[in-house]
């Protein structure tokens, strides 16, 4: 059976600089892929890549076995690809709630049905199941009390948590979470590393980690790749690429 | 055939030293210049003044005017203006030199007054030299204005690639923030650059007036040209804006040809709108060209300004608390309750001016829709307006179809016409749509509006207002009826799901991709959307005046539209309500109480008023009802919410503890 998310030979280049060179991973059903890299390394290239907002200059991006090079971020939002982002990117303008509604509703009516609706006035009517779906996410993630909140104004580590309830809102098979620690304190770190361990388990996730807390990752990972300079140097389970002597030098050797 | 070569190499190089004044601003600033005409407008009759109603020496005049007043009106400018803009939410960035667009021009003529400017000092040689070069004859001022071209544009590049002042200015453009880090003065690059393009835009401007007249239609048309090279420079490279504003002022001047006219002479009338409006066709052609060429190499699909990554977050959409309810709806009722009572204390004339006031409110909203929800700055609302006018009386008057069924036909005949310009542009970005909007509207003032059949020798086609509304007072009443159903649509589009994507849009196009939303179908909803009411609103205008002339539809009246609305508030339906009622109310309080040049003293106003949203972005209206407490307290409140810890995830927190 071919992998859920699966990237082959993917290069970008920026100007003069090769962000990716011939990157390949894999993401099988159910698992959870550690990303990990010095700064620079290309791992916020990759998750672009990924999720279709930037274009390889060549590599296949492959989503259940069908490649989805060319297809729009929308399209593979639609097929269960959702991701967060490195630099906040939440809607300032919108509550909480609100974010996870226009993720949840993504997946809607036509166009002329929702014009329509929309003129009418029925265009903010929840939509079957939505309410339940959104309160249980909510609730998982401790927002229920900053439902009614703006999410501008929400501080760094509560974004991230916004960003998260986001993506799931669009009940996505295959999760890209891109730093998603950063801005935590350790206890919250720890918080969070249950929260993903529990949801990906019930859920059915696949996730794919990319993070600049290395015991976090090798804690949480079923299989890490390693990106230094755009290359993969190292792939492997969480105990070899410890071992790894590559990734010792390039990486772990400056933060034992 | 050479003999337009060579015109128009001279008109494409006044286009290019225009526009490398625009996209050297916009790339060390963000700041698009949309006033960049109008500079060079008020900086040609500032020369002009000097040479014929002060008798200097053109030359010195020339001088004095370019390197002199130039730089200093920029300087002015930055100071109070564009200084302001660097940390502005990209969308009063748009807007605010829109405001300048609209303001300078009854400006300069405040100043100087408005006399017809018909004799044409030359700057440079006076009386010309002629040569025969390949059997053509040339006139030393072409040659001249050639020269001038290639020398600015040399001497900016010297400028960019070689001094201490260059090196900034590709620092800051490269990633502002950090150009701050390591020491470079942010504010003498963004001043230095808005006076160097000042100092472009008034040697444009004073070879432009020489060579072509010192007329505002003459700069509008050059405005025209410099965007469409700055679309083809994809708004950042100079050589390409500086051979594509040779290439369109070559086609443009070519286009008039013999073998040209008699080529299209197959297919149409010597004499038609479709032939003289060629020059006008052509810009916006190209830019649909380039668009199209652009979107598809796979560029910048998300071309969501890159600066905004090293911006400050905006506080834009940061309202305060929500106000009590009494608080939100007070303005709405006293609005309403004024409305309504109107009529009883007006007089019959002050009756029909708030009747025009509601109708052009109406088409307000699609401001409403299209700016306010949808983020989009559409400059070719008017245009809409004018042809479901022209398609309303023409069903009305020669078809015999009633007037309430022809009205809602005419607006619909509009939106794919809206489509047209919004689809290639939308997917480049906002700043493209802008672009397109105005060249479409530009378009169709010098063909659609030229039609024998709609322009009517000036006059216009009659329409008949629908039976039993005939007076002014019932007609009245019904814009009022009309104007809450448009409302109440525009309300429930802004609570729809639609409207929440677009909300989300404007914080972070990349996050709405990725969650699955559809970036342009979403805002294309709405532009048609848009372009629907401003069809409904324009032909109820011509019902209420009783026909539809062009001439009340222009693009230049529609950039004033827009300057007024984001005024008042783009955002709020009451904000439009009160532009309308503005818009019709001041120019006759000025007709009854100004002459001269101080009749365009409203059009100042509104001008003023968009230039001053760098100030308070949600404009008039927002600050009427929140006022400048609530603002302080919401500030505090955000404050404070940004120093609370994160919550701990709920599922966790039991067992962790
Ligand atoms: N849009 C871009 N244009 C030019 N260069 C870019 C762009 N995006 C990233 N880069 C460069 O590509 C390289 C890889 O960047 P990337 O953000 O993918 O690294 P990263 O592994 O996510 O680093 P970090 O750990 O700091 O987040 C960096 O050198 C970066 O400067
Ligand atoms: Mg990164």
């Amino acid at each position: 059976m071919s992998p859920r998310l699966e990237g082959r030979g993917i290069s970008v280049r920026f100007g003069g600089l090769l962000a990716l060179d011939r990157v390949d991973l894999e993401v099988a059903d159910g698992a959870i892929l550690g990303l990990i890299g010095p700064n620079g390394a290309g791992k916020t290239t990759c998750f672009g890549v990924l999720s279709g907002l930037v274009r390889p200059q060549s590599g296949q991006v492959l989503m259940d076995g069908h490649d989805v090079t060319g297809a729009s971020p929308q399209r593979r939002a639609r097929a269960g690809l959702a991701r967060t982002f490195q630099r906040l990117e939440v809607f300032s303008g919108l509550t909480v709630r609100e974010h996870l509604v226009v993720a949840y509703r993504s997946r809607g009516r036509n166009v002329a049905t929702r014009i329509a609706l929309d003129c009418l006035g029925a265009g903010r009517r929840p939509f079957s199941g939505e309410d339940e779906a959104i309160e249980t996410i909510l609730d998982r993630l401790g927002l229920t009390k900053l439902a009614a909140a703006p999410a501008g104004a929400l501080p760094l580590g509560t974004g991230r948590l916004v960003e998260l309830g986001r993506a799931l809102a669009t009940r996505p098979r295959v999760l890209l979470l891109d730093e998603p620690s950063s801005g935590l304190d350790a206890d919250e770190t720890a918080a969070l590393t249950e929260l993903l361990r529990s949801l990906q388990a019930e859920l059915d996730l696949s996730l794919v980690l990319v993070e600049h807390n290395v015991d976090m990752v090798l804690g949480l990972a079923h299989r890490v790749t390693v990106l230094d300079f755009g290359q993969v140097i190292a792939d492997g389970t969480p105990a070899e690429v410890r071992a790894s002597e590559a990734v010792q030098t390039a990486y772990l050797g400056a933060a034992p | 055939m050479t003999t337009y070569l060579v015109t128009g190499l001279v008109v494409g190089s006044v286009y290019a030293i225009a526009t490398l004044g625009i996209v050297l601003t916009y790339s060390s600033t963000r700041v698009f210049n949309f006033a960049q005409g109008a500079i060079a407008f008020a900086l040609a009759i500032t020369f002009y003044e000097l040479t014929v109603d002060h008798g200097w020496n053109p030359r010195w005049a020339a001088a004095v005017t370019v390197l002199v007043v130039s730089p200093l009106l920029g300087l002015v400018l930055w100071a109070i203006l564009f200084r302001r803009l660097a940390d502005a939410p990209s969308s009063v960035r748009l807007v605010s030199t829109i405001g300048l667009w609209v303001a300078l021009p009854p400006l300069t003529g405040l100043i100087f007054g408005r006399d017809e400017r018909f004799a044409a000092p030359s700057a440079v040689f006076d009386p010309p030299h002629q040569y025969e070069v390949m059997g053509v004859g040339v006139d030393s001022n072409d040659v001249a204005v050639i020269v001038v071209a290639a020398v600015a544009a040399l001497l900016l590049t010297v400028l960019l690639r070689a001094t201490p002042f260059g090196l900034s200015v590709r620092a800051t453009v490269d990633a502002p923030s950090m150009a701050a880090t390591v020491g470079v003065n942010t504010s003498i690059v963004s001043a230095g650059s808005w006076m160097i393009s000042t100092t472009l835009a008034g040697l444009a401007g004073v070879l432009l007036g020489t060579q072509r007249g010192f007329t505002l239609p003459q700069f509008t048309l050059l405005i025209l040209g410099c965007f469409a090279a700055v679309v083809i420079a994809r708004m950042h490279s100079l050589p390409l804006a500086f051979a594509g504003s040779l290439g369109l002022g070559v086609v443009q001047e070519l286009s008039k040809s013999v073998v040209v006219g008699d080529f299209l002479d197959q297919f149409f009338e010597r004499q038609s709108v479709w032939i003289r409006g060629l020059p006008q066709i052509i810009p916006f052609t190209v830019m649909l060209i380039f668009l199209l060429a652009y979107r598809g190499l796979g560029q910048e699909r998300f071309s969501t300004d890159t600066r905004r990554a090293d911006d400050a977050p905006t506080v834009e959409d940061l309202d305060g608390p929500p106000l009590a309810w009494w608080r939100r709806l007070l303005p709405v009722a006293v609005v309403v309750v004024c409305v309504l009572a109107a009529p009883l204390v007006l007089s019959g004339l002050w009756e029909g001016i708030a009747a025009k006031g509601l109708a052009l409110a109406i088409v307000f909203l699609s401001y409403t829709l299209v700016a306010g929800s949808g983020g989009m700055l559409s400059l070719c609302q008017i245009s809409f307006a004018g042809i479901a006018a022209a398609i309303t009386a023409d069903l009305a008057t020669n078809h015999g179809v009633a007037i309430v069924v022809a009205i809602p036909i005419a607006a619909l005949v509009v939106v794919p016409i809206g489509l047209l310009a919004a689809i290639p542009s939308l997917r480049v970005g906002d700043l493209y749509l802008a672009l397109a909007t105005l060249a479409l509207a530009v378009l169709v003032d010098n063909t659609y509006f030229e039609l024998p059949s709609v322009n009517n020798f000036d006059q216009g086609v009659d329409v008949p207002r629908p039976e039993g509304f005939g007076d002014d007072l019932p007609f009245y009443y019904l814009l009022v009826a009309c104007f809450l159903v448009v409302a109440l649509l525009v309300r429930n589009v802004r609570r729809s799901t639609t409207g929440l994507e677009l909300d989300a849009m404007r914080s972070s196009e990349q996050a709405v991709a990725t969650i699955g939303v559809g970036i342009v179908r979403s805002k294309l909803v709405v532009f048609g959307l848009s372009a629907f009411v401003a069809g409904v609103g324009g032909a109820l205008f011509a019902t209420y005046s009783g026909r539809a002339s062009p001439e009340q539809y222009s693009v230049l009246l529609g950039v004033v539209w827009l300057a007024v609305v984001v005024t008042w508030g783009v955002r709020s339906i009451v904000g439009a309500l009160l532009a309308g009622l503005s818009f019709a109310v001041f120019p006759q309080l000025a007709s009854e109480h100004l002459t001269g040049a101080w009749l365009e003293l409203p059009t100042v106003l509104f001008g003023l008023g968009a230039i001053g949203l760098a100030r308070e972005p949600r404009g008039v209206v927002h600050q009427i009802v929140h006022g400048r407490r609530t603002q302080e307290r919401a500030r505090r409140q955000r404050a404070r919410l940004r120093a609370t810890p994160s919550p701990v995830p709920a599922g966790v927190e039991g067992g962790g503890a």
